[in-house]
């Protein structure tokens, strides 16, 4: 799975880096990102409920994103 | 520039008095001298009036000369050894800290337009404190005092409710039940750095601070700002609706105008002056400069722009996008006119951050 790594990157770049790269995905398909700025545990929640994609963490500092399916 | 700080320049009247203040109400009031009985005259003709503008009796007002101090002298007065402390995710820091320093302490959540839930006090007992905000300083969201108050007071028959109106100043009436409220003579365009703290008549608080005589508070507060905030409060005059009403403009102006854009809180159950914006994929303190450049001036909530670089707890505890926010605090000197223009510099700004 693809890993975005925004280790020392303050907001909102790890939110913008995600968005990049999930624009380059096809619906239903999954990326890792690595954050450690405490902004990202809160943020990428709003982001998700304001794309529709589909974010959530697994493990301390990483998040899975998965990019919403399209018909 | 356009002011859309939280502060503003200090009411024109209670700037008029408050170098004639200097002059006249140096005397220390506990003194035997005529310049003495004369301070004594005014600090008493003061606190009426601001009894009389915030719905209490002249004899529960007290007054400090550090106002953060006001939150523990509430709290901290009330308190009983056997009490737990209910507070919200969305309360000040020094409220907070307070909480989290006693032994038994409950955070309440807030839905996502920044509402505590009453049922969430289903396990306050007797003896219990309840630290309520009346209205947010970042978002303007205004609690239900009265169903809050009530169901509290349900669970806890002698418990005490300690308000933080620092925010509220004269927008609100206190509720028909409260023991002690805070509030910042800011708020009314009084002058910084003098707390206003109401103490029931009758209530069980006790001066939490070592001391020998009876004064319920240190009573180091300056005499000149005293008056100036009472000459300011007696001066404000409630345009909430005009207010609401440019609320309402910016919000469906930036609504329409900018994609992706979160913002805290309905406004009919905020505070008609206090907006808050946050804007994805822009970074606050470049918004902030940008809007700058353009002759506006804004706050932020955003972690970039805090001293300590976390993000706000209030707008995370709505689950509210906290990178790219600004706070507009819409002032009685606001036109129709300076609204459109800040509409239009923000529509530019973050199209132009956007695309960097």
């Amino acid at each position: 799975m693809k890993e975005i790594n925004c280790t020392g990157k303050r907001c909102p770049l790890p939110i913008i880096e995600a968005s990049k790269a999930i624009k380059e995905m096809k619906g239903g398909e999954s990326l890792v990102l690595i954050s450690d700025d405490p902004a990202t545990r809160i943020d990428l929640p709003a982001w998700s409920r304001m794309t529709g994609n589909d974010s959530h963490q697994i493990a301390e500092n990483r998040y899975s994103i998965t990019k919403k399916a399209t018909n | 520039m356009k002011n859309f700080l939280a502060e503003a320049p200090l009411a024109p009247s209670a700037r008029d008095v408050l170098l004639d203040a200097f002059d006249q109400g140096w005397h220390d009031p506990q003194k035997l001298t005529q310049g003495a009985s004369k301070a004594r005259a005014l600090r008493q003709n003061s606190l009426e009036s601001i009894a009389a503008g915030l719905g209490v009796h002249p004899t529960e007002i007290e007054v400090l000369g550090e106002p953060s101090l006001g939150h523990f002298l509430t709290i901290q007065g009330f308190i009983q050894p056997t009490s737990t402390i209910f507070y919200s995710s969305v309360d000040k820091k020094e409220i907070q800290a307070i909480a989290r320093a006693w032994q038994s302490a409950v955070e309440l959540p807030v839905d996502s337009s920044g509402q505590i839930n009453p049922d969430a006090l289903r396990e306050a007992k007797a003896d219990d404190l309840f630290a309520l905000q009346g209205a947010n300083a970042e978002t303007g969201v205004v609690q239900n005092l009265g169903k809050l108050t009530e169901r509290f007071l349900s669970q806890s028959k002698n418990g005490s409710i300690c308000l933080d109106f620092t925010a509220v100043g004269c927008h609100q009436s206190l509720p028909a039940t409260w023991d002690g409220a805070i509030f910042d003579s800011r708020s009314w365009r009084g002058p910084q750095g003098l707390g206003i703290v109401a103490i029931k008549n009758g209530s069980k608080w006790r001066n939490p601070l070592p001391h020998i005589n009876s004064v319920k508070t240190p009573q180091s507060f300056s005499l000149p700002l005293l008056i100036s905030s009472a000459v300011a409060l007696e001066s404000w005059t409630s345009d909430a609706e005009r207010l609401r009403g440019l609320s309402r403009r910016l919000r469906d102006g930036i609504r329409s105008g900018i994609s992706d854009c979160d913002i805290a809180g309905e406004l009919e159950g905020s505070l008609p002056h206090v907006n808050s914006f946050s804007f994805l994929y822009v970074e606050g303190e470049e918004l902030l400069r940008s809007l700058e450049k353009r002759g506006f001036l804004v706050d932020s909530g955003s972690a970039c722009t805090a001293e300590d670089l976390q993000p706000s707890h209030v707008l995370a505890a709505m689950g509210i996008l906290t990178h790219g926010n600004v706070r507009v605090t819409i002032h009685t000197e606001t036109t129709e006119a300076d609204i459109e223009e800040l509409i239009g510099a923000l529509v530019q700004s973050v199209e132009e951050l956007r695309k960097q």
